[in-house]
């Protein structure tokens, strides 16, 4: 019943309250879209498996924290413990995307002596006639901080997917490349439950590519 | 960019109930290889309690004899005992526990004397020297230094060095016995009542639970491509539905709040100082309760178990006198699914069995009764794993919203008394509903041979019990924050200001 994976990564969703992160993540966890939903309280938790490469595994925890300011002292404990971070805000509220700024401040302060990949994620990309920041603008600032960013619905199911999938992708790549690594006391990334042959043949691919290079 | 997800087919989602993964295969060749080498080293025997029994796991001679012990102690006291645990065992004659328990410890011991653990027997020999001094002391145990507290965490780091799924389920069967053994001895001897308090916080309940769920992931891990996949998990379930995060989360809240109250106490001094211990000693009260009051379910089991409507009712009506914006919606859904689960079985299985018999191919009936015995047991241990992992959440959000949640008009200790009483129905839940299940099993098997039959009933009695415990756990660790939530009162301003200048008024 329970399917074995390769690493876990546990991820962390934040921004202002009422951006929608409850619901990209019910949305990316249970296929659903709750029109309405309370206020997350604290914080909450989901998981889930993504294949990122065939017979390659991944167990998301992720990890919804509450936007109210008054909650901020109990989110904060979660970010230490998390490899990466989806960085919601709504296209149709100017205010989120401003705070982006302080999000990421926060995050910088509590997350030493480890770094979380941040992806920016423009949400509720489906009410496109109330848009309040552009897409340039958001990309421009995204690269400023060196993140990625997607626009996504979780209403709509659009590219809800794609935006944990590819920050998972990434993610992969740096543990693969040894940039992060599993370590005593962080909670960020763990070694999943695999036979021995998967390892060998993943320590296979990886000498090839040595030759390669 | 736009183009839309199509959410079902690109990954796997967790409760993919199949592996058709190739490269495990060699694994489960070297795995069996592994076991005629060594038959001790498997944990057959402890996870006797926890799965369904295998036909036959052959080489392992210690298995079966420790599978008779458990069914043959359990048959002797009958399943009424069981049957009502949630009182009887604590009310019933200590030497019927007692022989139940030394079934159980009996089994931990097999798997345990083969890797130097400490004996459940000595275990619980301590636990009585160390904490009742009632009894005579045994002083063959005084080698063993971990005294009660740190007598959980010394197994498992045994455990964990053996790499090993042994014993996953002797952690929480360990835990039962201590625990009933404990309300055995506390019967007896109220004095004793004091110190049963302290096992709770031997600490940290999700670390004994992560252990022990980590050990059945190996395990199932190691044993994917068998055919025995299907096995119910309860450690596993309890993640799945994310208990232990929620579980963690809560502890994080409690500790916080235990070294805020600590500090706070420092800054005092004189009077204050005293004035706040003795409140803060009141509150404490209501936590000391959330013992099965017998009386009270007396009245209950002569009406029969709970309907749905009433423990809805029951548990919606505490949450709203709470004043947290928090409501048990989603455990009593899980309860009630159940509920509705277990009504629909008897006609089921009666039609099934009928048409085998009408076919007269009595393998065939059997076959069907052995998958129905087996499903319900599958959907029993579902069930409580769930309804504990809601439990456990709401517990979570409590202590969340207790802490930052708008200023309310109920006092800490009001809220304390609720949360026990939450507490109390909780575990009379479970007790209801693993008598409901059991009560399914025994009509679903009648024509099973017991062997088959019993461990799958024990399994379910065992793991209500190990729920109820969770869950009283989880309700210690509201007591630092409602603590918080006094002090905050009192001052009319956030805890972290630790000049607590107001006056002490407000007593009583």
């Amino acid at each position: 019943m329970e399917a074995i994976w390769l690493y876990q990564f546990r991820l962390i969703v934040i921004g202002d309250s009422t951006v929608g992160k409850s619901c990209l993540i019910r949305r990316f966890t249970e296929g659903r879209f709750a029109q309405v939903s309370d206020p997350t309280v604290g914080v909450d938790f989901f998981s889930r498996l993504v294949e990122i490469e065939p017979g390659k595994r991944i167990k998301l925890q992720i990890w919804d924290t509450a936007g109210q300011e008054r909650f901020r002292s109990i989110t904060r404990a979660y970010y230490r413990n998390s490899v990466g971070g989806l960085l919601l805000f709504d296209i149709t509220n100017r205010r989120s995307f401003q705070n982006v700024h302080e999000w990421l401040e926060e995050t910088k302060v509590h997350v030493q002596p480890y770094q979380i990949v941040f992806v920016l994620v423009g949400h509720k990309c489906d009410l496109d006639t109330q848009r309040q920041v552009t897409r340039h603008e958001a990309e421009k600032l995204a690269a400023a901080y060196g993140m990625k960013y997607i626009e996504t619905s979780a209403r709509d199911a659009i590219n809800v997917e794609k935006a944990f999938t590819d920050l998972t992708r990434d993610i992969y790549e740096l543990v693969k490349r040894g940039e992060i690594t599993i370590q005593e006391g962080w909670e960020g990334v763990k070694s999943g439950f695999v036979p021995n042959v998967v390892h060998s043949s993943e320590e296979v691919v990886k000498s090839e590519r040595r030759c390669l290079c | 960019m736009s183009d839309k997800d199509d959410t079902e087919t690109p990954v796997i989602k967790e409760a993919t109930p199949t592996l058709e993964d190739g490269n495990c295969e060699p694994d489960k060749n070297s795995e069996s290889v592994d076991q005629s080498a060594e038959p001790e080293s498997k944990s057959e025997p402890v996870a006797s309690t926890r799965k369904r029994p295998e036909v036959k796991p052959s080489s392992e001679l210690e298995t079966s004899k420790v599978q008779e012990t458990v069914s043959k102690d359990v048959t002797q006291t009958g399943w009424g005992y069981w049957g009502s645990w949630g009182k009887s065992l604590l009310s019933s004659a200590s030497a019927t526990v007692a022989t139940v328990g030394q079934g159980i410890s009996h089994v931990i011991e097999k798997a345990e004397t083969s890797l130097g653990i400490p004996s459940p027997g000595e275990i619980s020999s301590e636990i009585k020297c160390a904490a009742g001094e009632t009894n005579a002391r045994e002083n063959e145990n005084s080698s063993l230094v971990a005294g009660p507290f740190g007598v959980f965490s010394t197994i498992s780091t045994a455990v964990q060095s053996t790499g090993k799924s042994v014993i996953s389920g002797g952690l929480d069967a360990l835990e039962f016995i201590g625990k009933k053994t404990m309300d055995v001895i506390a019967e007896g001897d109220p004095g004793f009542k004091r110190t049963k308090g302290l096992m709770n916080r031997n600490s940290t309940l999700s670390q004994v639970l992560r252990e022990a769920k980590e050990k059945e992931e190996l395990w199932t891990s190691n044993e994917v491509t068998m055919e025995t996949d299907r096995k119910p998990h309860y450690g596993l379930l309890f993640d799945e539905f994310q208990g232990l995060s929620h579980l963690e989360a809560l502890e994080m809240l409690s500790q916080e709040s235990e070294i805020k109250v600590k500090s706070i106490l420092n800054s005092l001094s004189g009077e204050e100082r005293e004035t706040l211990k003795l409140e803060l000693e009141q509150l404490k009260e209501a936590f000391s309760l959330p013992e099965f009051c017998d009386e009270e379910e007396e009245e209950k089991k002569g009406l029969g178990f709970l309907g749905d409507e009433d423990f809805t009712k029951e548990i919606t009506e505490l949450f709203s006198h709470l004043h947290v914006s928090s409501k048990p919606e989603k455990l009593a859904r899980t309860r009630n699914t159940a509920y509705e689960w277990i009504e629909a079985i008897p006609t089921n299985t009666l039609a099934e069995k009928k048409e085998g018999e009408k076919q007269l191919e009595a393998e065939n009936t059997e076959e069907v009764s052995k998958n129905s015995i087996e499903d319900i047991h599958a959907f029993a241990i579902r069930t409580l794993a769930e309804f504990t992992a809601c439990s456990i959440e709401l517990f979570h959000k409590t202590a969340a919203l207790v802490l930052h949640g708008q200023k309310q008009d109920v006092t800490a200790t009001e809220r304390s008394q609720i949360l026990s009483q939450v507490t109390v129905v909780l575990c009379k839940e479970l007790s209801s509903l693993s008598e409901e299940f059991t009560t399914c099993l025994t009509t679903a098997g009648v024509k099973e041979k017991t062997d088959t039959l019993n461990p799958l009933i024990t399994a379910v009695f065992l793991e209500a019990s190990n729920s109820a415990s969770y869950i009283q756990d989880a309700f210690q660790l509201l007591l630092p924050v409602l603590e918080i939530s006094l002090i905050e009162n009192k001052t009319e301003s956030p805890a972290c200001e630790l000049q607590v200048q107001k006056p002490l008024s407000e007593q009583h």
